[in-house]
């Protein structure tokens, strides 16, 4: 039997020994169907399925139409498998019998393609293309529907199909491209699919063919999407030699295509190999020698950008698993044909690795702490050397690279060699220059990346300093395109210095970034939001920095200009009937400004009046000035604040603006100003004519209540509640006049302030209502309240349970409420505590218990409390038990020396009416006198230590229980126990066994 | 740095969802990676319908404004980067690059390698600047030399089997979507030689090179004795190089004569092997002086196939090519205008055409129009509120010219007239539109027997220059100038 192995490096054998390997769908469909003796994976179960392929063949060619169509199963199998390519493929050493290879014959010629492919041929190209477009629109509501189930097995089956061409085919690989967890959900399911997809790779026809890139690309993608890579995948042990086979530019024989096909599937394999090392870290650990020789190659040499790609991110892996594990490179670098000791592939490098496949550190920061990086590795001189000649080789050939490229293999060598010093970094060097002098982003931005992982190994000052100036020329030249501009600003505000200067992590404009350097930086009208926004922030950090300088008196300060520039935004956004981007966008500046230069009072009160104005001309802004007040800081807010209230109150109420004086006055009304406050509200009442202004003005009197005003307030509602034409606000009018009259100002506060139990909404109604619930009505709440039965007291008249209290937030008067079930006790009364705190441990709680009968019971518990917030709530606090126990009472003591004759007395009273019964009471290694001291000692009547004791327990309402305790053995003692209730006898051998368990 | 998924979406103003996602490509394996790496922050990606309903939203595009919408409208929700967080199914999808040109949007999600929370900065994600690098290049691709909507409908069927090329596995490999579109047809043998990325075949046929210098000059003129007028002019540098043999090396020398202006701020197409120093360090930040390097700038560098942009630059010349005033006056119901230009001396006087377009923002149709010309003719578009003065190719021997006359307007409808933000009140402009042929404001000029070519044969070199205007606006001098709310560009002391 020919099995591949994975040591294997005949690879023409391998093709061969590939296709054969297992019989792909129809492989699985015959182990479901019939499991031989023999089937195992290779020949004879791949025979088996064969034949009965051709058998099917020919048997549908004999059938009726009708019949065919009874038979989907065969016919399918007979489509996914052209006979004709398997003959051809078929090793001449097959031990298949001669007569069953020439039966297939017949049927694989093209007849075979006969009426019974036609009507139960594989879905028309039309046919795929609507369920693809379907597919696509949505692909969850696809795979909810009733095609769902089949897309995936039809998909791989139809790629053999003969009715389809290419095109169709690749529409269907790309789809798999892009959905392999919706078709494969599973390990075993994407496993299936990607040695399915291999099966159809090597069964292609030896012409050019698209197929075999996007086969590659599918293969690969399923295994790794699916999360079948690994050692013990069959398909992956089939695709990764293949892959290196073709990457390494053997001649894989015919099957892989024609010779001009060849070079894009090298490519196509390394980018296959790469994104199995990008999704398992240190596969292709072992593969880096090789892949070096295949780079360095002269004469015939593969595609330079692929092999490199690959290279660079292996090694890139490999030194970070290596330096993690403190392990050195072990000649993994030295070239050297691969695998000739073993397997080319490292899973146990790959299974650290996927370990390491976790959110790493930020690369960014990485200069710093350089034990992650190669620092910690420390490579012997050799190593270092071979290193040092690897990434050499990598760079010098790196500009044949198309640039993105370029830019990732910069990224991987900076994030593997970053934190170095001396020689290795010294090689980027002569990049440098070319780099800087392009407009791509990506190569700029992989010199950041640069910068950031070597710092002053690879940039002096006056690197630095030339960085700086081309990222603001790029940031500004007209060649680059505006989304670009943005992201160099960016990178200026986020610039990895050599010596920062402030905390990391945050925007600062870099020490080297000069006036001079910013000047074509400044915001202007003419820019669009974002750039505008962007620049402003510059601006305003070269404000703050101008700040700290000592005032020069002589020019224009950037505090003026930025004054002038935010007059200009503020005249736009005042401008009637301008879109609302225009007033965003002047209130974001105004936020930005008031969050850089909050310490800045000149800034600050320019910016109120300015925006005082604004108010003035545009009152439809009023949402954007609530938003804002809500947002900023009390630099600009209370200022602000005071500012706007002056404003509205100074206006005469009754302007077409009233609805956003009225939303504005809501925020902005306080205890200040009150009378003026109020006298607006008094004139502008007679305008508010419909239900919404009239709910507007309701809700400037509700931020007054809750402000606290009381005097005038009382006067202008109880007019309102005559005045408003709406019924419904005078009945707001009249309900806040009376929680102003009824409701001390605290709780008026959280009755009316927002909702703790929702989100408050847009609609004042439903907010108000939401308020008036949580703060007047008894809330449901988990509760906060631990309650637990303490020691027992056993004293007194009637048996009094010790309540011990634990609360996690401060609670005010909790009233406990406790009920019992049935009508065993009498109704107990409530338990008042003023206030509790978590800190100060609080007294036990007492709870007089009155049964009715002597019997155990659980109490139902409820807390009724006030919050620190002043809500007022209800919980349901678990069971608590009172046991047999917790009722028994002590009988008065006699007088001295009459203990016993007392005793006597009761035991004899006892009967006829009670009863008598002996029990056997275990004693665990304490013995009876510790047992009696922890439980009984309150009722000890008369004591004979350590072996006898006469014991009389009260039970409430009025029946007795009286033991004798004699005679005490080692492991227990007889207990003679008399009652005058029958109902009290198994309670009390309950009672008496559970005593050793509790001791 | 990967890419997770990408889109293209076309704004469609109007219609039920305002838009149409035209394609949209998912990376399974990346999705993979993501999932581990961004951990418990890991937002799937959306399907295509939730995903453009938040990003139209996000970019203002549902043209419902109309009410304050505190996700989109508050001041703190700050874009100062084309990189945005969409809330999506109650959760944030972040980072999405994204941006819109030409009605059509384009956008991507990197993948970011550790958790999300916090945001790391944008500049530590190297996916972002490789996303926007796919985004420009299939912006490219899409929109070169493409002249209507079947040639657009084409270019996006050819997208996939691009991306599978250029981008496989979500990780970019050559922005440049052409090169890949060319390595597809080249159905390339064995190499030799070592063959660039970029370069995915060899040219076969008669040596040639062609050059073309374009620069644009931008203006702001006031006329204002507080205002300082500004122009720029920025240039590009096209080359085709049809030469044999894989790497062929070739230098282009630009010069300058010897009143030129130096070029500054230099960017360079990345086949340019190396750059002198002067070249790299001349910006138009420094102060000018009679020092600073006026060439010749000499670019070595290995062609690619297709033509590409040798370099870009900006310059600052002494004076602009036409110098001029913009007065308009509110006069009662009418707008008196006049209008001033000279076209300076050095400047060659002969257009492919010259005209001066004079809008009017935020007013009604024109009704009535009364004017005078020195020179050239006045047409009038009354619907558009738009008067286009067309001085055609040459300016007279005096280089002056001059307009005057009265605008009048009808009433204000409301949708038809253009409304414009900056043009409030007296605040207005007219706006140059020229094009002058084999000329440079700069003088730049290559020489072709300064052109350099290492490559067999003896290739003909074509060269050829062009200066046409951009932005070039004259603001009314009766009212406040915007933009240039203030005198001059504020002294900042030195840090």
């Amino acid at each position: 039997m020919l099995r591949w192995h994975p040591t294997c490096h005949n690879y023409k054998d391998l093709t061969k020994s590939i296709q054969l390997s297992t019989g792909g769908i129809w492989g699985e469909k015959a182990k479901k169907k019939k499991k031989s003796p023999g089937s195992g994976t290779g020949w004879p179960q791949v025979f088996g399925g064969e034949a009965s392929v051709s058998r099917s063949v020919l048997g549908v060619r004999a059938m009726s139409p009708v019949i065919r169509r009874a038979l989907p199963v065969r016919t399918s199998a007979a489509r996914c498998f052209p006979a004709s390519s398997r003959l051809v493929l078929a090793p001449p050493a097959s031990p298949r019998p001669a007569g069953l290879r020439d039966a297939c014959r017949p049927a694989a010629g093209p007849k075979a393609k006969g009426p019974a492919c036609l009507t139960m041929g594989p879905p028309s190209r039309e046919a795929w293309a609507q369920r693809l477009s379907a597919f696509r629109a949505s692909p969850s509501a696809f795979m909810a529907g009733p095609e769902g189930e089949d897309l995936g097995r039809d998909l791989l089956s139809d790629l053999r199909s003969e009715k389809l061409n290419e095109q169709t085919k690749v529409s269907l690989l790309a789809l798999s491209l892009e959905y392999p967890a919706q078709l494969w959900p599973d390990a075993p399911a994407a496993e299936a699919a990607a040695s399915s997809l291999l099966d159809t790779l090597v069964l292609l026809p030896p012409r050019p063919s698209a197929l075999r890139k996007p086969l590659l690309l599918a293969a690969t993608t399923a295994l790794v999407a699916g999360g079948a890579l690994g050692p013990t995948s069959g398909a992956s042990l089939r695709l990764l030699p293949l892959l290196l086979g073709l990457a390494s530019g053997r001649d894989l024989g015919r099957g892989f295509g024609p010779a001009s096909e060849q070079r894009p599937l090298q490519a196509t394999a390394c980018e296959c190999l790469r994104e199995l090392e990008s999704c398992q870290p240190g596969l292709l650990g072992g593969c880096l020698g090789l892949l070096r020789g295949l780079l360095g190659q002269e004469g015939a040499v593969g595609p330079v950008q692929p092999l490199s790609l690959l290279l660079a991110l292996a090694l890139r892996n490999t030194l970070v698993i290596q330096a993690r594990a403190g392990a050195g490179l072990q000649g993994l670098l030295v070239a050297g044909s691969s695998g000739t000791g073993g397997s080319p592939w490292t899973w146990t490098l790959a299974e650290e690795g996927a370990a390491h496949l976790q959110p790493q550190a930020p690369s960014w920061l990485a200069a710093e702490e350089g034990e992650c990086g190669l620092a910690a590795l420390e490579p012997n001189p050799e190593e270092a050397r071979e290193l040092r000649a690897a990434v050499a080789q990598l760079l010098d050939t790196s500009y044949l690279l198309a640039p993105v490229a370029q830019a990732q293999l910069l990224w991987l060598l900076g994030w593997a060699l970053r934190g170095l010093r001396g020689q290795l970094p010294v090689l980027f060097k002569t990049q440098l220059v070319r780099l800087l002098g392009t407009a791509q982003l990506t190569l700029l931005h992989a010199v950041l990346a640069l910068k950031a992982a070597f710092g002053e190994a690879l940039f002096t000052a006056q690197d630095e300093d030339l960085l700086l100036r081309r990222l603001t020329a790029a940031a500004q030249h007209p060649a680059v395109p505006p989304p670009a501009h943005l992201f160099y600003l960016h990178c200026l505000l986020h610039f990895p210095e050599n010596c920062p200067l402030g905390p990391t992590g945050e925007e600062a404009a870099p020490l080297l970034l000069g006036p001079q350097l910013c000047r074509g930086l400044l915001p202007s009208l003419l820019h669009d939001p974002m750039a505008l926004l962007a620049r402003l922030h510059l601006l305003c950090l070269l404000c703050a920095e101008d700040e700290e300088k000592e005032e020069k008196g002589q020019g224009q300060s950037p505090q003026l200009y930025l004054e002038d520039l935010l007059a200009g935004l503020r005249q736009r956004a005042a401008l009637d009937g301008a879109p609302r981007a225009l007033a965003t966008l002047c209130f974001q500046a105004s936020y930005l400004v008031a969050h850089c230069l909050a310490g800045q009072p000149t800034v600050m009160t320019a910016l109120t009046h300015g925006l005082v104005q604004l108010y003035r001309d545009r009152p439809v802004l009023a949402p954007h000035f609530v938003d804002l007040l809500d947002q900023v800081g009390p630099e600009l807010g209370e200022p602000l604040r005071v500012a706007l209230q002056q404003e509205v109150v100074a206006r005469p109420g009754k302007d077409e603006a009233l609805r956003w004086h009225l939303q504005m006055l809501a925020k902005v009304a306080d205890g200040d100003a009150q009378s003026g406050t109020l006298s607006f509200l008094q004139a502008a009442a007679a305008h508010c004519k419909d239900w919404g202004l009239q709910q507007a003005l309701l809700q400037v009197c509700r931020a007054l209540l809750r402000a606290g005003v009381r005097g005038g307030l009382a006067d202008l509602l109880q007019a309102l509640a005559w005045q408003l034409e709406d019924p419904d606000g005078r009945d707001h009018a009249r309900l806040y006049y009376v929680l102003l009259a009824h409701l001390a100002t605290p709780k008026l506060q959280v009755a009316l302030g927002p909702s703790l139990v929702a989100p408050a909404l847009a609609s004042s109604l439903v907010a108000e209502n939401q308020g008036f619930v949580a703060a007047l009505m008894v809330q449901e709440a988990p509760a906060p309240i631990q309650l637990s039965v303490g020691p027992r007291r056993a004293e007194g008249p009637i048996p009094v349970l010790q309540l011990q209290v634990e609360v996690l937030e401060p609670v005010y008067s909790l009233e406990l409420r406790f009920r019992v079930e049935g009508q065993l006790y009498a109704p107990l009364g409530a338990v008042h505590v003023p206030c509790l705190c978590p800190a100060r441990p609080a007294r036990p709680l007492l709870l007089p218990l009155q049964p009715r009968r002597p019997a155990p019971t659980r109490l139902d518990v409820r807390a009724l409390y006030t919050t620190l917030t002043g809500l007022t709530c209800h919980a349901h606090l678990p069971p608590l038990p009172v046991t047999f126990a917790d009722l028994f009472l002590p009988f008065p003591q006699p007088p001295e020396g009459t203990e016993l004759g007392f005793f006597e007395e009761l035991w004899d009273s006892c009967l006829p009416k009670g009863t008598e019964s002996r029990l056997w009471c275990p004693l665990g290694p304490e013995g009876l006198e510790a047992l009696v001291s922890r439980h009984l000692e309150p009722f000890v009547m008369v004591a004979q230590p350590p072996s006898s004791y006469h014991i009389a327990i009260r039970l409430p309402p009025d029946s007795r229980l009286l033991l004798r305790l004699e005679a005490a053995q080692a492991d227990g003692v007889p207990v003679a126990l008399r009652t005058d209730d029958w109902a009290v006898l198994p309670l009390a051998g309950d009672y008496l066994r559970g005593l050793s368990a509790a001791a | 740095m990967a890419q997770r998924a990408m889109w293209l979406i076309s704004h469609e103003p109007g219609t039920l969802l305002r838009g149409t996602v035209r394609f949209s490509r998912r990376y399974p394996t990346v999705e993979k990676r993501a999932k581990v790496f961004n951990g418990a922050t890991y937002m799937p990606i959306p399907e295509d319908d939730p995903f453009l309903k938040a990003l139209l939203f996000e970019l203002r595009l549902l043209d419902d404004d109309k009410d304050f919408v505190e996700s989109r409208d508050s001041c703190s929700h700050i874009n100062k980067t084309s990189i945005y967080g969409l809330p999506v199914g109650g959760e944030e999808l972040w980072p999405v690059v994204a941006f819109q040109k030409n009605g059509m949007i384009y956008a991507c999600v990197p993948l970011v390698e550790q958790t999300l929370s916090p945001r790391p900065p944008l500049i530590s994600i190297s996916g972002i600047s490789q996303g926007f690098e796919l985004l420009f290049g299939i912006q490219d691709f899409l929109y070169s030399g493409q002249k209507n909507d079947t040639e657009l409908n084409t270019k996006l069927s050819q997208l996939p089997d691009l991306l599978l090329q250029a981008c496989p596995f979500g990780t970019l490999l050559d922005a440049n979507l052409q090169n890949s579109l060319d390595s597809i047809n080249f159905a390339s043998v064995t190499h030799p030689q070592k063959q660039p990325a970029w370069k995915a075949g060899t040219y076969k046929g008669k040596p040639q090179v062609s050059i073309s210098i374009t620069e644009k000059v931008k203006s702001m003129q006031y006329d204002k004795r507080d205002v300082a007028d500004t122009w720029q002019v920025d240039g590009a540098v096209t080359c085709k190089c049809d030469l044999e043999g894989i790497m062929p090396n070739v230098t282009i020398s630009l010069s300058l004569p010897t009143n030129g202006s130096p070029l500054q701020d230099i960017l360079v197409h990345p086949c340019v092997t190396s750059l002198d120093s002067a070249i790299l360090t001349s910006s138009s930040i420094d102060a000018m002086d009679d020092s600073a390097f006026s060439g010749p700038y000499k670019f070595p560098f290995t062609p690619p196939l297709e033509s590409f942009n040798l370099c870009y630059y900006t310059s600052q010349v002494p004076v602009p090519p036409i110098l001029g005033f913009y007065q308009m006056k509110e006069e009662e119901v009418q707008l008196k205008i006049a209008v001033n230009l000279k076209l300076h001396e050095s400047v060659k006087n002969n257009f492919e055409f010259c005209e001066a377009h004079i809008p009017f923002y935020n007013r009604g149709p024109i009704t009535h129009v009364e004017y005078k010309v020195s020179f050239g003719q006045l047409e009038v578009f009354r619907e558009k509120s738009l008067l286009i003065w067309i001085i055609g190719q040459k300016f007279p021997k005096s280089m002056e010219i001059g307009l005057s006359g009265t605008v009048t307007f009808g009433a204000k409808g409301h949708e038809k007239q253009p409304f414009d933000q900056i043009c409030i009140g007296g605040t207005a402009y007219l706006k140059l539109h020229f094009r002058i042929l084999d000329y440079t404001l700069t003088g730049c000029y290559a020489d072709q027997h300064s052109v350099q070519v290492f490559a067999s044969g003896k290739p003909k070199i074509s060269t050829n220059r062009k200066l046409i205007s951009s932005d070039y606006y004259i603001w009314n001098s009766k009212a406040p100038a915007p933009g240039w709310v203030s005198t001059t560009i504020p002294c900042l002391s030195d840090v």
